[in-house]
């Protein structure tokens, strides 16, 4: 898809024209990420019998958590899991105002879709999502998770 | 010096700071005595139980509980292998005096970890009132 960008510095009305000869699945998540002014991910489908070559757009608000395992990084969310072929220090970067923090060397959580953060017997955090899934929140990481939350507070 | 050296001296000097003053009050008030050997022997436990616990870092992998136990065990058993070769080469460590040592060093420890437990769930707690907050908020602005 060729991609034009103007700049029009007297023009304050910015906006976006999407020239297509079918509305395919692609152009419809183009309309949402402009819609919704949030950055976009990209990935394909980690079940290889689900991948048919195509990547998908991934709205950062039905990402549950980044996983990074064996030098690949995962996107899991209500719909399924996506391989995406960012990095983990760069999807904590681009994500961060949108509400992803690290909890460990290897998971960045969206803390809109944690349901309930709940300690074990054994003193490990668990952050539990509505999918049922839990990720542990790492104790070195535990100092700047509760700073995190409450920086998002103080700029809400 | 590396920050982490700096960081050890500093927790050390503070705690044997607070034990010796602690230890001095607790003197005064029931009578009781101290000799040299006592207090170098306190400078030495803070010296090894500082040291054991600022390698909290290597236990990222375990949980909190584990990661007690085993500081507890590496604490006690290199401060019963001080007041062990102490009584070889001073004076003979009594089993009295063995049980007092052992009382004496869990008690503090056991404190210390259920008042770490307790932080552990009231910060939950704290955390999970933040997270409800700020997602009634972000479900505000995307409804508003």
């Amino acid at each position: 898809m060729k991609l034009n960008l103007y700049e029009t510095k007297n023009d304050m009305n910015e906006h976006v024209d999407v020239y297509y000869n079918n509305m395919r699945p692609v152009i419809r998540q183009l309309i949402d990420t402009v819609n919704s002014e949030r950055p976009s991910l990209s990935g394909r489908p980690a079940d290889e019998d689900l991948d048919d070559g195509d990547e998908v757009i991934l709205d950062p608000r039905n990402i549950y958590y980044l996983d990074h395992v064996e030098r690949k990084l995962f996107a899991y969310t209500k719909d399924g899991v996506y391989r995406v072929m960012n990095t983990l220090a760069t999807c904590e970067e681009m994500l961060w105002n949108y509400g992803f923090v690290r909890v460990s060397k290897s998971n960045l959580v969206n803390i809109y879709k944690i349901v309930q953060l709940k300690p074990d017997l054994n003193m490990k955090v668990y952050a539990s999502f509505d999918n049922g899934e839990r990720i542990c929140i790492n104790r070195s990481y535990k100092k700047s998770f509760n700073d995190y939350l409450q920086k998002m507070r103080g700029m809400m | 010096m590396s920050t982490n050296v700096k960081d050890y001296l500093l927790e050390l000097c503070c705690s044997y700071t607070i034990i010796s003053v602690l230890g001095s009050v607790v003197n005064i008030i029931f009578g009781g005595q101290t000799n040299n050997i006592n207090v170098l022997l306190m400078f030495c436990f803070c010296a090894i139980i500082v040291f054991v616990l600022s390698l909290h870092k290597l236990f990222d992998a375990v949980s909190p509980l584990v990661m007690m136990i085993v500081q507890y065990l590496l604490a006690w058993g290199a401060c019963a292998l001080v007041v062990y070769i102490l009584s070889v080469l001073v004076e003979p460590v009594t089993p009295r005096a063995w049980f007092e040592f052992w009382r004496s060093f869990t008690i503090p420890y056991i404190i210390g970890a259920g008042y770490y437990y307790y932080r552990v769930f009231a910060d939950a707690k704290k955390q999970n009132d933040l997270i409800a907050e700020l997602r009634q908020k972000e479900n505000d602005d995307t409804q508003g």
